[in-house]
């Protein structure tokens, strides 16, 4: 029986009267890493902001290594051991990697309370090294990737003597190159006694690096598994509480022969190279390549939302100039960007104006707004949509993750677009929200839309998409047949082998 | 049954009105207390005629800071709102002792008033300069045009009549009062019932996302300033009315009032969040601490100090709910 690092037990808590816990328990063996899964909103985040002492619980019991403990907030938790790495990074950009690195504890400082320069660089590198990371600790955090910076802030939440590490997420927005580093890094970490907490949507990940899981399913135990001994469809039926017949709908309809945009050596000036292709009516087009591939831009160019250089666009044989977004979308094409967050949502105002801000004039008669049809509009979206809660006076920034996609989603469905372009759809949100989203793609092209979706998850392109172009460094290298294509096949050809 | 609709879409607007003030409780009780303490402290603060005195005294904060609001909203700042005032007023004293009209008179000073803020707009929106630069210069400039084309005197001999919309009265209500109601109707319209209303609050919220939500981004933004310069124009015109005389030196400090007066009204500087119901109480209250003090009998040294506090207080009381 290996040692427990940190034990949970009979962990309750409510908001408001609303079950977010009920009896959840939790272990933590020495030396393992232990992946937390679930759908959006089952509790994950609930149990580790209790875990880090952002909520208080309502009742039940933390022990670690044998001793129960309470945690009062996050310093307290950090104190007894246990960091955390969130999506959201919590680096400051215009500080060198020593300095964040310590930020908040310096290491050593001289008699006037000034910090040791030359100590904190040179403890800095011994981190690194001993990681055999290259990173230099002169460099302003700024300057480095997404991925070199997730690596720092594992460091800095190493340097506190962390030996609970929890990693909420933490390859979102990587390349392959940088999650293989971080694996490489996590099997480090697990032979210097750093026990770790795994939290992800993708569970060939968690099947890479994990050696347990415990499922929760509204906010209880679902289970826990020895990541040896199960199998994908056992921990996704425990997630969902179901067996998930497809998690790629299939398609009844097809698409038609007519074409619908065409797009001649277009280039913007974020586009790396000219782009040509054309898309039919009611037809899902996929565009794959890995992360700075050029998908996004050309996403975006197609938008107009960057400045076109050359080239033709051509929409039902008409030839169109898009030099902003309001130009692309009076010539019927939406856009749902990568980045909910930042480019989808405005957080912080409520469900009813994220959906309908995009489509306002089909509330307006005569100049004035109708508050009974903007609420109609609202209401209809979301319910074709499935958000829950439904409740459209909510700020967006109190949904889960999937429902959040789904408004972004629905502040252009409303306007029944003939061009719908979507840029990594399906990022960051549940099997079941995925196969919802799946649903409604399918549903748009037999209606006749036509489909343009970005993405770099290859399983997903290939199981819904018609055709599929592969990118590389912002050129068009490959055209394949949906049904025709295989995982490893996109991947070969998104890496250029 | 067209009919009906149209009047279930009223009672709406209505009930969207009254859920509005609900969520200014805060603010309206601030506003009660202070009510309550002048009044015991003087016999002359709750009479009709001084509470009809404090709305003339609001009104020209308030319709400037009515403009700010739209401004805050985008996440911008309008500095230059106090100098401009008085920019417009020498202007429009200037073209009607030349013209002799009233009204060209009113034309030239909203005309030059739009064009500060068209300056200001496209100097923060397409120069790329921030709001904060942009309109603190234009503050130095505009106020340093006051005083050069004048002279540094004032402008008086204006023809009586003039003063009608600043000092003159309806019945016992001041025109200026009607004026500021008929602004503040006309803005609580503009963003509660009409696409710029959404916009606004859209690019203030998420300019990126509002960007890749179609909207105009950089036209609602020029927008806002040129909303606020027009403001402060009709501000400047009023100023100018009641005083039968266009000084440079008018409005000094306005700007401080009419930001203090939104913010007090809940907008965030962050831009997206703030109401024009807002606004008005952040200018009543702040228009009821200079009256009630004067009456009083407060040294105008100390007043500055006690309506610092105030709104320190104010804002921390509407935080905390």
């Amino acid at each position: 029986m290996p040692d427990i690092a940190l034990k949970l037990e009979g962990i309750h808590k409510s908001f408001g009267g609303i079950h977010a816990l009920k009896d959840v328990s939790f272990e933590l063996s020495e030396g393992e890493v232990h992946a937390l899964l679930g759908e959006n909103g089952a509790g994950k985040s609930t149990l580790i902001k209790i875990l880090t002492g952002v909520h208080k619980m309502d009742s039940g019991i933390i022990q670690v290594r044998g001793k129960t403990v309470t945690i009062e907030d996050p310093v307290d938790a950090r104190h007894k051991g246990i960091g955390a790495i969130y999506q959201e990074l919590s680096l400051v950009d215009s500080l060198t990697v020593a300095e964040n690195i310590f930020l908040g504890h310096e290491p050593s400082t001289s008699f006037f309370g000034t910090v040791r320069k030359k100590e904190l660089i040179r403890r800095a590198a011994e981190y690194l090294l001993s990681f055999g990371i290259k990173i230099d600790p002169n460099t302003l955090v700024g300057d480095l990737g997404l991925g070199q910076k997730r690596i720092v802030e594992i460091i800095k939440a190493l340097s506190i003597n962390a030996n609970i590490l929890l990693l909420d997420e933490p390859t979102t927005g990587m390349s392959r190159a940088e999650i293989d580093t971080l694996f490489e890094i996590m099997d480090d970490l697990k032979i210097k006694k750093v026990n770790m907490i795994y939290i992800s949507h993708h569970l060939d990940e968690v099947f890479r690096v994990c050696d347990r899981a415990t499922v929760l399913r509204d906010g209880q135990n679902a289970g826990t598994f020895e990541i040896d001994k199960v199998d994908l469809k056992t921990l996704v039926k425990s997630m969902l509480g179901r067996t998930l017949k497809e998690e790629f709908p299939v398609r009844e309809g097809r698409s038609s022969e007519e074409t619908l945009l065409g797009i001649k050596e277009f280039k913007t000036d974020k586009m790396l190279a000219p782009i040509s292709f054309s898309l039919k009516k009611g037809e899902i087009l996929g565009i794959t390549g890995i992360i700075g591939s050029g998908k996004s831009e050309l996403a975006l160019g197609l938008f107009g939302a960057d400045r076109a250089l050359k080239g033709k666009i051509s929409i039902g044989g008409r030839e169109v100039r898009l030099n902003s977004p309001d130009d692309a979308k009076r010539h019927g094409i939406s856009f749902i960007p990568e980045d909910r967050k930042e480019q989808g949502l405005f957080l912080r105002l409520n469900v009813e104006h994220n959906i309908c801000v995009a489509n306002i004039d089909l509330a307006i008669k005569n100049g004035i707004i109708s508050s009974k049809k903007k609420s109609e509009i609202a209401k209809e979206t979301s319910e074709k949509l499935k958000v829950r809660p439904l409740d459209i006076k909510m700020a967006v920034q109190n949904l889960s993750g999937g429902n959040q996609q789904k408004v972004v989603i629905g502040k252009w469905l409303c306007g029944e677009p003939d061009i719908l372009i979507l840029d990594e759809p399906t990022r960051g949100i549940d099997i079941g929200a995925k196969t919802e989203i799946y649903s409604l793609i399918n549903y748009l092209a037999d209606r006749g839309t036509g489909i343009l979706i970005m993405s770099s998850e290859f399983r997903e392109m290939s199981a819904i998409c018609d055709r599929i172009l592969v990118i590389r460094k912002g050129t068009i290298v490959a055209e394949l047949e949906g049904k025709d294509s295989s995982t490893e096949q996109l991947l070969t050809l998104a890496l250029g082998g | 049954m067209e009919n009906k609709v149209e009047k279930n879409d009223r009672s709406a607007f209505v009930s969207k009105f009254l859920r509005l003030l609900k969520g200014e409780l805060g603010l309206i009780l601030i506003l009660a207390a202070l009510m309550v303490v002048f009044s015991l402290m003087s016999p002359y603060f709750f009479t009709s005629r001084n509470l009809l005195n404090i709305t003339r005294q609001v009104s020209i904060t308030l319709i400037v800071a009515i403009g700010m609001t739209f401004v805050i909203l985008t996440g911008e700042i309008d500095l230059s709102v106090g100098s401009s005032a008085a920019l417009v007023g020498v202007a429009t004293a200037a073209v009607l002792n030349a013209t002799g009209s009233i009204f060209l008179g009113l034309i030239a000073g909203l005309i030059l008033g739009v064009g500060i803020g068209f300056a200001n707009g496209a100097l923060t929106v397409y120069g790329r300069v921030q709001s904060f630069i942009v309109t603190l210069a234009m503050m130095g400039i505009a106020r340093g045009a006051a005083l050069v084309w004048t002279g540094g005197k004032p402008i008086s001999r204006l023809p009586v009549d003039f003063a009608i919309m600043g000092a003159g009265y309806l019945g016992p209500v001041p025109v200026s009062t009607i004026i500021a109601a008929g602004v503040f109707i006309l803005a609580f319209f503009v963003l509660n019932r009409t696409k710029h209303g959404v916009y606004v609050k859209s690019i203030g919220a998420n300019r990126e996302a509002a960007r890749l939500s179609a909207i105009p981004v950089r036209k609602y933004r020029v927008l806002a300033f040129v909303i606020s310069g027009l403001m402060s124009a009709l501000g400047g015109i009023l100023i100018t009315s009641k005083l039968l005389s266009a000084q440079p030196t008018a409005a000094e400090g306005l700007e401080m009032n009419v930001i203090a007066a939104v913010i007090l009204g809940g907008a965030s500087l962050s831009g997206g969040i703030g109401t024009v119901l807002g606004t008005l109480l952040g200018a009543m209250v702040i228009g009821v601490i200079d009256n009630g003090m004067n009456l009083v009998g407060v040294s105008s040294f100390f007043q500055q100090i006690v309506k610092g506090v105030i709104i320190l207080v104010a804002v921390l009381a509407k935080r905390s709910d």
